[in-house]
C-alpha cells in the first residue's frame, strides 16, 4: 500500500467510525466516490455524491453510487432542511470558493457535517515555505502553483476560529499527527498534519405565519 | 477525417439519421435543392477529439473492404416485426380502439430467466429502427447505431433489446394513417388523441407479449426520455434502471410555442384538408416548413455557425438579389423538410407533438416528487450543455426531484456544443457512462485494507 492510499484511509476510518448507519449522507466533492463506497458497504448508508467532473461521476455511477455533476450550493439549496443525515466535506475546503456559503448551506441540509482538511499550520508546511521561500511542495502539496487548483490554504486555528464566529458548535475532532496515522494531542495547531471535524449548527425554528 | 472522409457522395452530415433511407429516396419537390447542397457539407460535428454526430457521412459500399452491416460490433441485418393486439384499448382521452399495431425490433436474445431485456424510446420523429441494417444497400443504419450493438455501450450479447415504433406514429405502428376498420379509411384527426402514457401502456403489452419479465433498463432520448420516466413511475417493480437524456419532466412555454409553429404550419397547409389527406398527397408544405423550424432547435447557433457558417452554396446565383437558396444552410434545410415529408405522416407530426406539449409530470400527479415516489428504480439522467430545447436545469430539476424523493439518482452533464440532439453523439465519455450504468451488477470490492 503506498503511503498516500494509507493516508486516504486514515481519513476514511474516523468518517467511518463517525457516520451511522443506514443514515442518509452526501458527500461534497466526492471525487470518484471511494469514500462513499466505503461508506456503503461498511455502514450500508444511502449515499449521493456531488462533483463538478463528468469523469468522476461516470466512475461513481460505475460504482453504483447516486452522483450529481454540478455546483454544490445550487445542489444543496434544491433540498430542504435536515435532508441529510451528514454531509462530508472531505479535502476539499480549502478549493471552495464560497467556503462560509458551503458550510452553513451544508449545516443546513444535513444534521451534522463532517470536515477533513489537510493542516496549513503543520510545523513542517511552515518550516517548508520559510526555508525553501517557495509554494509549498510535498507529498500532500503535490502540484506546482501553476498547475495547481487555486487554494485557500486552511490551519487547525483559522478553522476553530470560524466555527465559533458564526456559532457552529463542534460535536467532535480529530487531530491527526503528521503521518495522518497516530492521534495528536499536543499544540495540534503545529503538530498535526490533519484534522476533522464533526460539526452542528443550530437551526433557528421558522418563522411563524 | 477517418473513414467518411472518402465519400464525396454523402448526404448531409447531421441530422441526416432522420431520413431512414429504406426505400430509395423519393423524388422531391423541387430537386435541385438538394442535388447540390448535398455534396459540399462534409463538416463533421467535432467535439474535441473523440466526439461526432453519427449521422455521418456514407461510405459507399463498394469501398468498403467488408459490408458494413457485417462490421464487428454491428448487430447486422435486422427485421422489423408486427406486435398485433387484437383486443380493445382505451386511451387516456377515454377514447377506444378495437386494437393496434405496434413495429418493433430486437437484437440479443432473451435470457433464460428474462430479465436482460432493455427498452429503447425513440424521439419525436424517430423509429424502432434503432441499430442495425435493413437492407445491405441501406444508406444509413438504424439512428442509435452506434450506441447499440455487439461490445457496444448497450451491448447486445448481453442484452436483450427492444425498440418500437410508437403508438400513434407512422413508421408502421397503428397512428392516424392507419385505416380505421370501422370506416376502410386512414383515421386521419379521428385517431384518438395519443400520450406519453398511452405510448408507454402499448410498449408495456408489447414487452409482456415478448416474454419480458423485467426490464434491466429502459433508455430514450428527448420523448424517449419522457417515455422511459414514465415506465418507472406506472411500471415500478418491472423497470430496475432507467436513463433518460436531453429530456424533461414538462415543456417549456418556449417549446411548446415551436410544436405550435409546426402545427400551424401543416395545418395552415391547405392540402391538410382537416387531417383528410391520401397517402401520396397531403400538407407536404406545411410539414417541410415545421419539419424546417424544429430541426433548428435539435442543433445550435454554434454547431449550425461551424458547419455551414455564411458559405454560399457553389451554384448560389450570382446574382444577391433573389430569393433563391444562396446560403449552405438554406440547401441544407430544405433537404431535411423534403428528405422529411417522404417519410413522416403530417397527422402522426400533429399527434405527437400535442403527446409532448401535454406531458406534465408535476401536474399528473401533484408535484415531481410525488410523480416520482412509486419508483423503484435507479436513474440516471443526463444533460448536455447546449441543449436549448430541452436544456440542463430542466434536466437536472428531475434528478433532484427524484433525489428529493428518497431515490437513488444520477446526474450527468456532457460539454458539448452541438444542441438537443447531442444524446446521438459518438463519444467515448458517453458511452463509458451508458455501460457503467447499465453493467454494473456485482457490488464493487472494496479493495482497501484498513
Amino acid at each position: 500500500m503506498t503511503r498516500l492510499i494509507e493516508k486516504r484511509t486514515v481519513d476514511m476510518q474516523i468518517i467511518g467510525d463517525w457516520v451511522e448507519p443506514g443514515t442518509r449522507v452526501l458527500d461534497l466533492g466526492c471525487g470518484p466516490g471511494i469514500l462513499l463506497d466505503y461508506l456503503v458497504q461498511k455502514k450500508q448508508v444511502s449515499a449521493v455524491g456531488v462533483d463538478l467532473d463528468f469523469a468522476k461521476i461516470t466512475a461513481c455511477v460505475r460504482r453504483g453510487l447516486a452522483a450529481y455533476q454540478g455546483d454544490m450550493i445550487a445542489f444543496m439549496r434544491a433540498f430542504p432542511e435536515n435532508h441529510f443525515d451528514r454531509v462530508i466535506c472531505s479535502r476539499t475546503v480549502q478549493e471552495l470558493a464560497d467556503p462560509t456559503t458551503v458550510i452553513l448551506e451544508a449545516l443546513r441540509v444535513g444534521r451534522a457535517l463532517t470536515v477533513g482538511f489537510v493542516n496549513h499550520g503543520f510545523w513542517k508546511n511552515r518550516l517548508n515555505s520559510l526555508l525553501q521561500g517557495r509554494k509549498i511542495r510535498n507529498e500532500v502539496y503535490t502540484t506546482e502553483w501553476f498547475e495547481s487548483r487555486p487554494a485557500n490554504p486552511v490551519t487547525i486555528h483559522d478553522f476553530e476560529h470560524f466555527c465559533r464566529l458564526k456559532g457552529i458548535t463542534v460535536t467532535r475532532r480529530a487531530h491527526l499527527a503528521g503521518n495522518w496515522h497516530k492521534p495528536c494531542r499536543t499544540l495540534p495547531n503545529l503538530f498535526a498534519g490533519y484534522a476533522v471535524y464533526d460539526l452542528t449548527l443550530q437551526k433557528r425554528p421558522a418563522a411563524e405565519g | 477525417m477517418t473513414a467518411g472522409g472518402a465519400a464525396s457522395t454523402a448526404l448531409p452530415a447531421f441530422g441526416q439519421r432522420w431520413f431512414n433511407g429504406r426505400s430509395p429516396p423519393q423524388p422531391v419537390c423541387d430537386p435541385s435543392v438538394i442535388t447540390q447542397s448535398v455534396t459540399c457539407l462534409h463538416g463533421r460535428l467535432l467535439v474535441g477529439s473523440s466526439a461526432r454526430m453519427t449521422d455521418d457521412l456514407e461510405v459507399a459500399p463498394a469501398i468498403a473492404p467488408t459490408p458494413r452491416y457485417l462490421a464487428s460490433g454491428d448487430v447486422g441485418l435486422v427485421t422489423p416485426r408486427d406486435f398485433v393486439y387484437a383486443r380493445p384499448f382505451t386511451f387516456k382521452s377515454g377514447q377506444v380502439i378495437s386494437g393496434f399495431t405496434l413495429r418493433y425490433e430486437t437484437y440479443g436474445t432473451l435470457n433464460a430467466t428474462r430479465s436482460n431485456a432493455i427498452l429503447i424510446c425513440h424521439a419525436l420523429s424517430g423509429d424502432h429502427h434503432c441499430a442495425g441494417w435493413h437492407a445491405p444497400a441501406d444508406r444509413k443504419p438504424g439512428w442509435w447505431n452506434n450506441l447499440i450493438g455487439p461490445g457496444k455501450a448497450v451491448d447486445t450479447r448481453r442484452f436483450f433489446v427492444v425498440c418500437a415504433n410508437v403508438l400513434g406514429g407512422c413508421q408502421g405502428s397503428t397512428g392516424p394513417s392507419s385505416l380505421n376498420p370501422e370506416t376502410g379509411i386512414p383515421f386521419g384527426i379521428l385517431f384518438p388523441f395519443v400520450t406519453i402514457r398511452d405510448m408507454v401502456r402499448a410498449q408495456r403489452l408489447l414487452l409482456e407479449h415478448l416474454g419480458v419479465s423485467e426490464l434491466h433498463a429502459v433508455i430514450g432520448g428527448s420523448m424517449g426520455g419522457m417515455q422511459a420516466m414514465l415506465f418507472a413511475i406506472e411500471y415500478p417493480s418491472f423497470v430496475h434502471r432507467v436513463l433518460p437524456m436531453a429530456t424533461t419532466g414538462r415543456e417549456s412555454a418556449q417549446a411548446i410555442a415551436f410544436n405550435e409553429v409546426g402545427r400551424q404550419a401543416i395545418m395552415q397547409d391547405p392540402a391538410w384538408n382537416r387531417g383528410d389527406y391520401t397517402k401520396d398527397s397531403g400538407p407536404r408544405v406545411g410539414l417541410a416548413i415545421a419539419r424546417m423550424m424544429a430541426h433548428i432547435t435539435y442543433v445550435s447557433d454554434a454547431s449550425m455557425d461551424r458547419k455551414f457558417g455564411r458559405r454560399k452554396k457553389e451554384n448560389a446565383p450570382s446574382d444577391a438579389y433573389t430569393f433563391d437558396v444562396q446560403f449552405e444552410v438554406e440547401g441544407y434545410l430544405r433537404h431535411q423538410g423534403q428528405s422529411f415529408i417522404n417519410r413522416f405522416d403530417a397527422n402522426s407530426y400533429l399527434y405527437i407533438t400535442r403527446a409532448l406539449d401535454q406531458f406534465d409530470l408535476a401536474h399528473a400527479y401533484g408535484s415531481l416528487e410525488a410523480s416520482f415516489a412509486p419508483v423503484e428504480a435507479e436513474t440516471l439522467i443526463v444533460g448536455f450543455t447546449s441543449d436549448w430545447l430541452f436544456p440542463p436545469e430542466q434536466n437536472r430539476t428531475l434528478a433532484l426531484a427524484l433525489l428529493r424523493a428518497g431515490k437513488r439518482a444520477s446526474y450527468a452533464e456532457l460539454s458539448t456544443d452541438l444542441g438537443h440532439d447531442s444524446f446521438l453523439l459518438e463519444s467515448e465519455e458517453l458511452y463509458a457512462l451508458v455501460r457503467g450504468f447499465l453493467e454494473r451488477d456485482q457490488p464493487y470490492v472494496f479493495d482497501y485494507e484498513i
